[in-house]
């Protein structure tokens, strides 16, 4: 359930002015507090807590690489306790706890740079030769950098070339200064030059986030067909691209559906923009005012929705009526697309038995009825788990998967040491 | 009220319907004026209280359409030199039946009722007394109602009332009168179980049904929408639905939503019945898409929002279906009627 899509800039943006304008504590508690009262929920989390563990990095006190990591992980097993219900948090903490171990790694060994600038060369030519169009994209397993970002756009080459930069000073000073200075000297100065780098990695990370929509979208007009009937999943951002970005390349027909009644009115809002855009484009829209899927589904050609997290077994967690929706393409056999950056792959299992998040039941029982209220063990579902066998394709922001390629990515992106973290009790 | 009572221009509502579902008829309110002036008034009520869903379900359709083809029966007197065997149906019946399909297409039960009961009309010789006509057809369509709806309701609720247990989580989907009455006759058994209730947002069904339920003093879970469905069909121990009709394939016509749920029982290794009388069974129709027969829902229908009544669903998702006769597959009480 994000947010609409107009409501979501201001509020991202304000949360994060106020969080820089507090000291560090402050700020995490306020953090902290927000994702409890679910005022910070969905894909909002991830940005939010990127930009959290850049104030621990930047603000924070350490004088070593385990000191760093150990704040990482007890404020990131902090907020992860603080919304259990959004593992996407998690996941971000164990990218920046990747990203440390990496740039520590490679300070230590100062530094086979020819290694890295080919792999950076290889990511400038990736960048040139723009998104692969229908191919499986770039990252497999064999021919990976050495890094967290096989996502990495021209921004991350550049900031790689420019720790080159100085790592070759380092090195080329470093025979000097051998000879005179113990080696603890050296230590130091490279945990002086930690910080930076951690921070521009920060930043690979939110620009991935905030790119994640647009690349996903550049598959589009792959994976819709001119003439075909979509059924999509609303309300997010994440499909609402998608759909345009499909629009303005294919004419073919929208079938909207939304666990949401649509006639409320934020819920007419956001899909009416978004019809408009669509109708500019000349492609049809429906809005289905239904609960089941099944009656619609012999019309429908393929089904579209975001997921919250991808866990590693490919299973998804997404918002309750996308998984009626997978359900019922499965019974028909119609292919079920979920779309969702890498960020939101999840190195853990689902728990067996998700019951789903439970949210506000005051919109389907009114209170004032006593006897009802009294009567109902109400249950309004907001979240819900998509097994993997209901899950065709996961199209990211590399590009689409599928299911035996998800060990891979993980791979890719976490690093094993990493995937418990949140079981270190966190600093209170 | 759940239906605003302005009157749509019928023309405007269609355009708006999206072309791939322009085939599935929508109910429409004719104002009176506007309606054959053969139609009984009896018959106009009804018509518009299918119209406007005051009446919806596919049994109270039927009873409601037999009283008051009662009354057309009583008021008939057949015009000189004619006999009722022929002029009835032709001029009398045939106008009440377009008049109400105009209103709202024919439920399966209407159909089969009609046809049951022109055969009848059509069994009088010619010279039958007029007196002696209508007193048998005012007989038949009493004891239909008896037999198909007032009995049938009986032995349905109380033979799947028996297959609920002590401890038992049973699944429903919205409300139906014959799940309703199933577990009201269970509580009465003496069984000890709860009701796992999903709804359907717009219809909202279900939180009647929980009312009376509860007044019963049988727990309720309740979800507003089919969020969580897995869940709630893992935790229910089996799952009994309402159908508004069988067709010849054994797909079961329901409220829009049921086959969500069938399916995902069904996926789950759960075991779905479903309860519907024998008057609902069509021996004619095969319907293997929900898109074959249905109904638009002309409240949900807007230029913006659009909603199907019923949905299709296939045998393969429906482990039983208890009829007043028998209870078997989807596809053998088919041949019952």
């Amino acid at each position: 359930m994000a947010p609409t899509h107009t409501s979501h800039a201001p509020s991202m943006e304000k949360l994060v002015k106020s969080l820089k304008g507090q000291p560090l504590e402050a700020s995490i508690d306020a953090f902290i507090y927000l994702l409890k009262r679910r005022q910070v929920k969905g894909d909002d989390c991830a940005g939010a807590t990127a930009h959290i563990l850049r104030q621990v990095v930047a603000k924070s006190k350490w004088h070593d690489v385990e000191q760093l990591l150990f704040k990482v992980q007890s404020v990131g097993s902090r907020l992860v306790g603080a919304a259990p219900h959004e593992p996407v948090i998690g996941n971000i903490v164990r990218r920046v706890l990747g990203l440390i171990r990496d740039e520590a790694s490679e300070e230590r060994n100062a530094e086979d740079e020819f290694g890295s600038e080919s792999a950076s060369d290889i990511q400038t030519l990736a960048q040139v030769t723009g998104p692969p169009p229908a191919a499986r994209p770039a990252p497999t397993p064999l021919a990976r950098p050495p890094t967290l970002a096989t996502a990495a756009s021209f921004h991350a080459s550049k900031s790689k070339s420019m720790f080159n930069l100085l790592s070759v000073v380092d090195a080329a000073s470093a025979p000097l200064t051998a000879a005179s200075t113990p080696l603890s000297q050296a230590a130091h100065t490279s945990i002086n030059s930690l910080r930076p780098e951690v921070l521009d990695g920060i930043e690979e990370i939110l620009d991935e986030i905030n790119q994640a929509d647009d690349q996903i979208a550049g598959f589009a007009d792959i994976q819709i067909h001119p003439g075909d009937y979509v059924l999509a999943y609303l309300p997010s951002r994440t499909v609402e691209r998608f759909l345009i970005k499909a629009a303005s390349r294919r004419k073919f027909t929208v079938l909207f559906v939304s666990l949401e009644d649509s006639r409320s009115a934020a819920g007419e809002g956001a899909h009416a923009a978004l019809r408009k855009k669509l109708d500019a484009h000349g492609v049809n829209t429906i809005s289905l005012a239904s609960n089941g899927l099944m009656a619609y589904m012999s019309r429908i050609n393929k089904v579209v929705f975001s997921a919250k997290v991808v866990y590693q077994n490919g299973g998804l967690l997404v918002d309750s009526g996308a998984s009626v929706a997978a359900q019922a393409a499965k019974a028909h056999s119609k292919p079920v697309i979920a779309l969702g950056g890498v960020y939101k792959f999840c190195p853990e299992d689902p728990s067996d038995e998700i019951a789903g998040e439970t949210g506000d039941s005051s919109t389907y029982v009114s209170y004032a009825d006593g006897l009802k209220v009294d009567a109902l063990e109400v249950e309004n579902t907001v979240a819900d788990y998509v097994p993997p066998e209901l899950v065709d394709v996961y199209l990211t922001n590399l590009g689409p998967q599928t299911r035996h390629h998800l060990a891979a990515i993980l791979a890719d992106h976490y690093k094993a040491e990493d995937v418990g973290f949140s079981l270190i009790p966190g600093e209170v | 009220g759940r239906r605003p009572s302005i009157l749509v221009v019928e023309k405007d509502m269609r355009s708006s319907i999206p072309e791939c579902f322009s085939h599935i008829p929508m109910a429409k309110r004719i104002p009176i004026s506007q309606a054959n002036k053969d139609v009984h008034p009896a018959v106009l009520v009804v018509g518009q209280q299918m119209a406007t869903f005051a009446i919806k379900d596919s049994i109270s359709r039927l009873g409601a359409t037999l009283l008051a083809f009662r009354k057309v029966i009583e008021a008939y007197e057949t015009p000189k030199g004619n006999s009722l065997s022929r002029h009835f149906v032709p001029h009398v019946l045939n106008p009440q039946i377009e008049y109400l399909t105009e209103c709202r297409p024919m439920c399966f039960s209407m159909g089969n009722a009609i046809r049951l009961l022109k055969a009848k009309v059509n069994s009088f010789d010619i010279d039958t007394p007029e007196d002696e006509a209508k007193e048998g057809l005012l007989e038949m369509i009493d004891l239909f109602m008896n037999e198909r709806i007032t009995l049938a309701e009986f032995v349905i609720s109380k033979n799947a009332a028996k297959q609920i247990y002590d401890g038992d989580i049973v699944l429903t989907y919205g409300r139906h009168r014959l799940v309703e009455k199933t577990f009201l006759k269970a509580k009465e058994n003496g069984v000890d179980f709860a009701v796992s209730i999903i709804d359907d947002p717009y219809d909202r069904g279900g939180q009647e049904l929980s009312k009376s339920l509860k007044e019963a003093g049988i727990p309720v879970y309740y979800s507003p929408n089919l969020g969580g469905l897995r869940h709630n069909v893992r935790r229910a121990t089996n799952i009994l639905l309402g159908a508004e009709a069988v067709f010849a394939n054994g797909s079961v016509h329901a409220a829009a939503g049921t086959a969500d749920v069938a399916v995902a029982a069904t996926n789950t290794g759960k075991k779905v019945t479903a309860l519907c009388e024998t008057i609902n069974f069509d021996r004619e129709r095969v319907s293997v898409d929900a898109l074959t027969y249905n109904e638009i829902d002309p409240e949900q229908h807007s230029s913006d929002g659009f909603r199907l009544l019923f949905d299709t669903t296939r045998d393969q998702y429906i482990a039983g279906v208890i009829t007043e006769f028998e209870s078997g597959t989807g596809n053998s009480p088919a041949q019952a009627i």
